[in-house]
């Protein structure tokens, strides 16, 4: 199995352009919710989110559109033979949505095929690109796809672009499901009462060990392990027993060869919803018993970014390794009672070269990768 | 990378049927059809006539699908994944629930659907009515055959999990006129790709990937509607 490189990341998100910027934020325990003046909230039942500042839109264009620039400017040269791999729930959903309001004819672009084409020219992409669509999983499987046809020999370079937007579209179903927190939301807090949506953009390019080697580029971390499970319990609701994350976190520690002792933190989901957390902790639970490491969530800073989600958190969790230190989870004051002495909002200092990053999603679908610290 | 073809459901505009029920090529243009609940399953299903239509599509071809290859019965939960290849997703599911949500400044937006505005929420259906704990996600990418992306990924899939088994198909409902194309063969279809030839009935054959080609019993296939009918034994016209 060939080694796989993590080595560029650009995110942009709530709190800024790049990773340095995003890392200093999430330190200083910042957040990127702010009241919402994107769309009229008056009939739901939040008035936050988490929007990336200054997003202009071209006439006839997408806020994705700007995003996209934004994140490419980040981006070195790509390798000739790189793959694209696309992971975004609802893509340009905000033209569709302008359409329909509008009375106008459906822009091209709602479709998968366009909406890829424009990505793979933004980037200079010459391959065919591919979206793949697994909720609130999307990134995380994205990369760990990447990853799997890296260790494979299929492939010695995948971009991973991951994008969703803080939508009226999203932000009125969620609403209407009742899953919004009416406050910035609280991740694992004994109070938390529901999510705040975030929206980001985020490109992963993962090499294979000889190819980041010829390229001379410095690896930022590994992608040692992956793993992805279907709880098979309902469409919106977590397994409560944590199945499908229970089986998906033996599957990385498995693929990494490692046990759950090696693994230094945990970039958790933590929507703060209900449900979600307390289902993450009892699969924490299972899989580390008496060894479970510091973990975090970083929704309380960012929101909640739909299928750019796990993207933006893997690309944090390389910055946690390399510094062995683990951002705060903005909005845990009162840990549950599973992750008491475990949860802070405040940094803490870890000590390991292995990071466990996981997402669930509507579908069932639950998702873990296993970074490894580069040194 | 190998696998075997050991079961074939569809709902598409030839109606709905598993592979050993017909000789006719399913895939083919026309209209689709969302099928009723006790078209796809004798017992009662309450949740099922409460889906969007591409949800009941795909969820039925791989209702009949699983039947088919003998393994809709389940008492554990099975590793067993599913990849579905859609062009347009449920953009029709999307435009209906924007009817919800657009007049009355979204007070009036319905939940219901909003949960069907995601392709895979017919996958985590399929998942909780057959015990499937596999790898779920629908792909949507820049392709003529679609659906072979499907398969593609489900042979990778099968090599490089433990996985047993994937479930690769198409699912999608036909597009607004402004996007209809010639080639459209509406509907769902889904095939069950085993690591073995199935016990319980007789495998269609084997499917392999070589490089980024598919080849069905040694003989490389052009695209998915080719596929489906070297496995149904037939000549496509």
């Amino acid at each position: 199995m060939n080694r796989v490189v993590i080595s560029q990341i650009a995110p942009v998100t709530a709190l800024g352009d790049g990773l340095d910027p995003l890392w200093q934020g999430l330190l200083a325990g910042k957040s990127g919710i702010a009241p919402l003046t994107r769309f009229n909230c008056e009939n739901y039942i939040s008035h936050y989110g988490a929007c990336i500042d200054d997003l202009a839109v071209t006439s006839g264009g997408s806020l994705l559109d700007t995003i996209l620039k934004r994140v490419a400017l980040q981006l070195g040269d790509l390798p000739e033979d790189c793959r694209l791999l696309v992971a975004s729930t609802k893509g340009e959903i905000d033209l569709l949505t302008s359409a329909r309001r509008d009375g106008d004819d459906l822009p091209a672009t709602v479709l998968a095929a366009p909406f890829l084409d424009k990505i793979t020219r933004q980037f200079g992409i010459t391959s065919k690109a591919i979206n793949i669509n697994a909720a609130c999983a999307s990134s995380t499987i994205a990369v760990a796809r990447a990853a799997a046809l890296i260790a494979a020999g299929e492939a010695d370079a995948v971009l991973v672009y991951a994008a969703d937007l803080v939508s009226e579209f999203v932000f009125s179903g969620f609403s209407a499901l009742q899953a919004l927190s009416d406050q910035p939301c609280r991740p694992f807090d004994c109070q938390r009462n529901g999510l705040t949506l975030g929206e980001a953009g985020v490109a992963i390019l993962l090499l294979s060990e000889t190819a980041a080697q010829q390229r001379n580029e410095t690896p930022l971390a590994y992608v040692s392990g992956w793993g992805m499970a279907n709880d098979a319990h309902h469409v919106t609701a977590p397994a409560r027993d944590g199945y499908g994350l229970i089986q998906a976190c033996h599957q990385a520690l498995s693929k990494s060869s490692i046990a759950p002792v090696d693994i230094a933190a945990i970039n958790a989901h933590g929507t703060g919803t209900l449900y979600n957390d307390a289902m993450e902790l009892t699969a924490f639970g299972s899989v580390f018993g008496e060894s479970l490491p510091p973990l975090h969530g970083v929704k309380g800073s960012l929101g909640h970014c739909l299928g750019a989600a796990g993207g933006i958190e893997i690309a944090i969790g390389c910055r946690t390794l390399q510094e062995q230190i683990l951002p705060p989870t903005v909005g845990c004051c009162d840990a549950e009672e599973a992750g008491q002495g475990k949860l802070q909002n405040v940094p803490q200092d870890i000590s390991g070269d292995y990071l466990l990053c996981t997402n669930s999603g509507f579908g069932g679908i639950n998702a873990a990768v296993i970074l490894q610290r580069s040194r | 990378m190998k696998g075997w073809i050991n079961g074939i459901g569809w709902v598409t505009a030839a109606g709905y049927s598993g592979g050993r029920s017909t000789d006719q090529q399913p895939l083919c243009s026309g209209s689709v059809v969302a099928p009723k609940r006790k078209q796809i399953f004798d017992k009662p299903d309450l949740r099922f006539g409460r889906l969007d239509e591409f949800s009941r599509i795909g969820l039925g071809a791989i209702a009949l699908c699983l039947r088919d290859g003998g393994a809709e019965e389940w008492s554990d939960k099975r590793q067993i994944g599913i990849v579905a290849a859609s062009r347009y997703g449920c953009l029709a599911t999307d435009i209906g629930y924007l009817e919800t949500m657009i007049p009355n400044s979204g007070a009036l937006a319905s939940p219901k659907l909003f949960v069907y505005t995601l392709p895979n929420s017919f996958l985590g259906e399929a998942a909780l009515r057959f015990g499937l704990t596999g790898n779920t996600l629908v792909l949507n990418q820049e392709d003529e055959t679609a659906g072979l992306a499907a398969v593609r990924f489900a042979l990778e899939d099968l090599s490089w999990s433990e996985q047993p088994a994937v479930l690769a198909g198409i699912c999608d409902l036909a597009p607004p006129v402004e996007f209809a194309r010639a080639d459209e063969y509406p509907g769902g279809l889904f095939m069950l790709i085993e690591k073995e030839p199935a016990s319980a009935v007789a495998s269609y054959g084997e499917v392999e990937l070589r490089g980024d080609d598919i080849f069905f019993a040694g003989h490389q296939v052009a695209d998915f509607r080719s596929l489906v009918g070297e496995c149904l034994g037939m000549l496509i016209r």
